[in-house]
């Protein structure tokens, strides 16, 4: 197993999720960190994550104003282009302004039969996590009415374990960074962790099982590079990272949200399975949305201390309000630390190659 | 096209309100107590829209509004330099506008008129319920005056014309918490009384914004969308208060006059329009260039969304429903249907749209609830860029142009040439 396979998965998702169709598997599309994947599953249904892309907006632009941010932009046209017809639902949790929008423009303008809007409280306080539970266990009805089964305590039980054992085979990868020589480059690991948000938890699984052996035994291909960290938000240009790469650094941690904001933190196995999700989703996810900065700070200074981290790129989503309004303090924080920063306003539409590659070049050369 | 239209030389200026006198002393009342308010004890809160403003006053605080502060920045012409201030402490020109200026202001200690600007707040109160710039503004402004902070969570349900009671009791313990940490932080206790005088002014207040929103349906309507936002400043900053009720009670009985005496703001009425959302501080004055077509804006949710009726027999739960059930928070489609029963109501022959640059929350289905009307109802529609508060990017001659040949297709589908 090699990580240039899970590169070849995530290109041929699609594919992918329409053979799993034709096999009489049911399709669901999600958004955001904050969809509880696990009740998705466990109702026997394959939760995806609707991506974006790099390419040019073309049919976007009529429902969409170009001020909102590229993820959004791009995930609506690949999904006016057909390219999600695969899908039988499409879940939209409230996290973001562009969640709760989407969702009406999506349901409006592409046909999918089954929607669902999840609300998500702001905190995570007791009389939050109860709410939140409430919330979720109308989602379950719902999709108990859909598929015309009951769920059962087991089967999210199950689904539950399943993800546990998922984020805990991600973490023993994320572990291999902590070496002074990490295995696998910034860009080859976003590979490995892109292609678990698009197939079945079991079928990732599997792959990293073959993968981790290899990689622990193999001695490291990054050896000698300057150690960063990418904070920030999503984003879908896996070249940005082999940029780095090519400048002499080397991402080998991350708080971003397909990273380690989406593997890091588990459900807890003993406790009732709705009070368990309600409580990892609303505590343990770091997300600005749903957080406080300070919290943030805390946790990227702990995994920067941890991976040995010499510098930070701060990489926004141009037009995402969450991130940017807590980007000025967190730089001033890290860097009140002696952390250096680098502050990136991304955008995988239209992204300029040259343009980042040279500011990351001066990083480097000035953290190195 | 062959038939331009015409305009009378000299620009519109709409009939003078004789309420607007009676506005200007509230303003002055309302800022005069605004900077005595450490020496009067009273707490200057600061609060978003959307927040119950009704809590403020029940503890005799100060309500302080940025973004309405923000407003009055830009109408003033010194909200361009404010926002360039919070840009150069790293904040994005992307951000809202009522943000950014207020980064300027609190970093500068600068204010509206050259001044100190206001002064700081002893409480800083926002919702959750609107849009996801406020609680994260209100952190950074935390951050920045280091005093007590309470963000009132009001999680969102686009998709139900009815709320679910969850939602209602969820926030109502949200209102209850809220009580409990404004009694800590200005050491007085709530009385019960007092709440109920609020919320009885609040209602009241509500009631005479939806009754003058109402007789803007007469043909011709009588008051022009220009007043409509600026006699919204007491909505939105003293409701809970008796002036405003007085206020509103004088612009209700005006409005009625005209009314009942056929007066249209604009003297020979020709097409009616809704507006879409937020005005523009920066150049209020565009939205009388309309007027010089014949054009009148007859309604508006915008403000409506500062209107809602209260329940003195149960405070909380009135409260509850009036805060989670504004328009806004509906999905497009529940927007739409708001507006679709307007349509007929007050006679519309189209809406036009700004598309406000700084705020994705509300300008994102902009485009749908236009394609909505369009589908539904055959409406014509208008779009044009701006931004409320920074006049940067803003191109008037190009908005003109797109309002000439809006009007003129108006023109072609109205009154056609036999
Ligand atoms: S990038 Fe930001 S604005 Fe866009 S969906 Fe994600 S959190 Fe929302
Ligand atoms: S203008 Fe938009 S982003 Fe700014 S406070 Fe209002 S709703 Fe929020």
């Amino acid at each position: 197993m090699k990580h240039s396979e899970f590169a070849e998965t995530y290109r041929n998702r699609h594919k992918l999720a329409e053979g799993w169709k034709k096999s009489g598997k049911k399709v669901f599309g999600y958004f955001c960190n904050y969809t509880p994947e696990e009740i998705i599953y466990a109702a026997g249904i394959i939760p995806v994550r609707i991506r974006g892309g790099s390419e040019n907006i073309e049919l976007a632009d009529t429902h969409l104003p170009s001020i909102c941010c590229s993820y959004m932009r791009s995930a609506l046209d690949q999904a006016l282009k057909g390219k999600y017809n695969y899908l039988d639902g499409a879940v939209f949790p409230k996290s973001c302004d562009m969640t709760r929008a989407l969702y009406s423009i999506w349901k409006r303008n592409i046909k999918i039969s089954y929607y669902w809007n999840l609300p998500i409280p702001g905190k995570s306080n007791d009389a939050a996590v109860d709410f939140y539970i409430g919330e979720l266990r109308l989602f379950e009805e719902s999709l108990e009415k859909y598929t015309g089964k009951k769920m059962g305590d087991d089967s999210l039980k199950q689904a539950i374990k399943l993800y546990n054992e998922n984020r805990a085979l991600v973490r023993e990868l994320y572990n291999l960074s902590l070496r002074d020589d990490p295995p696998l480059s910034g860009s080859e690991m976003f590979e490995v962790l892109r292609a678990g948000l698009v197939i079945p938890k079991e079928e990732h699984n599997a792959m990293l099982r073959k993968l981790l052996p290899a990689l622990s035994s193999a001695k490291g291909s990054q050896d000698g590079k300057v150690r960063l960290m990418i904070a920030g938000n999503t984003f879908e240009t896996v070249e940005l990272l082999q940029a780095i790469e090519e400048s002499g650094a080397n991402v080998v941690v991350d708080d971003v949200d397909i990273g380690s904001r989406y593997y890091f933190s588990s459900v807890n196995e003993n406790e009732e399975p709705l009070r368990a999700l309600s409580e990892r989703y609303l505590r343990k996810v770091l997300c600005p949305c749903k957080h406080n900065a300070q919290h943030r700070v805390y946790h990227i200074l702990k995994l920067a201390k941890d991976y040995q981290v010499q510098g930070v790129i701060l990489l926004t989503q141009k037009y995402c309000d969450t991130h940017l309004y807590d980007r000025p303090w967190l730089e001033s924080k890290l860097k009140e630390e002696g952390l250096p920063v680098l502050v990136v306003d991304h955008s995988d539409i239209g992204w300029v190659g040259g343009k980042f590659k040279t500011m990351v070049q001066a990083f480097v050369e000035m953290v190195g | 096209m062959e038939t331009k239209q015409e305009k009378p030389a000299t620009p519109f200026k709409p009939p003078r309100l004789a309420a607007s006198a009676a506005l200007g002393t509230l303003n002055e009342i309302y800022y005069r107590d605004l900077a005595n308010a450490k020496q009067q004890g009273r707490p200057v809160v600061w609060i978003t829209s959307m927040t119950p403003i009704e809590l403020v006053y029940a503890f005799d605080g100060i309500p302080f509004f940025p973004e309405n502060y923000a407003a009055l920045c830009s109408s003033r012409k010194v909200a361009e330099d404010l926002c360039k201030a919070g840009e150069a402490r790293g904040y994005s020109q992307d951000l809202c506008a009522y943000a950014l200026c207020t980064f300027g202001v609190m970093f500068e200690k600068r204010g509206a008129f050259g001044d100190e600007g206001p002064p700081a707040p002893d409480i800083l109160l926002a919702t959750q319920g609107a849009c996801m710039t406020h609680p994260k503004w209100w952190e950074a402004m935390q951050r920045h005056y280091k005093c007590p902070m309470i963000i009132i969570d009001a999680a969102y349900t686009v998709d139900s014309d009815t709320l679910s009671p969850h939602h209602r009791e969820y926030y109502a313990s949200e209102l209850k918490e809220t009580v409990r940490l404004m009694e800590k932080y200005t050491n007085k206790k709530l009385g019960a009384d007092k709440l109920r005088e609020v919320v009885t002014f609040s209602d009241q207040a509500s009631a005479l914004w939806d009754e003058i929103d109402e007789m803007r349906a007469a043909v011709p309507t009588p008051i022009s969308q220009i007043d409509v936002f600026t006699c919204l400043f007491a909505l939105v900053t003293l409701k809970g208060t008796k002036e405003a009720v007085e206020f509103y009670k004088q612009l209700r009985d005006e409005v009625k006059m005209r009314v009942d005496n056929k007066v249209g703001f604009v003297p020979n009425e020709k097409f009616r329009l809704v507006w879409d959302m937020f005005p523009i501080y920066h150049n209020m004055r565009l939205l009388n260039y309309f007027a010089e077509f014949g054009a009148a804006f007859v309604t508006d949710l915008y403000g409506n969304a500062f209107s809602g009726r209260l329940n003195v027999a149960d405070p909380y739960g009135s409260l509850a429903d009036r805060y989670l059930s504004f328009f806004m928070r509906a999905a497009s489609w529940g927007k739409a249907e708001l507006y679709k029963k307007r349509i007929k109501k007050y006679h519309v022959d189209g809406i036009v749209f700004h598309s406000n640059r700084c705020c994705r929350c509300f300008t994102a289905e902009q485009p749908d609830i236009g394609n909505i009307l369009r589908d539904e109802l055959g409406l014509s529609s208008l779009m044009f860029e701006g931004n409320m508060v920074d006049p940067r990017g803003y191109d008037d001659t190009q908005v003109k142009a797109k309002i000439e040949s809006f009007i003129e297709m108006l023109e072609a589908r109205k009154y056609p040439k036999k």
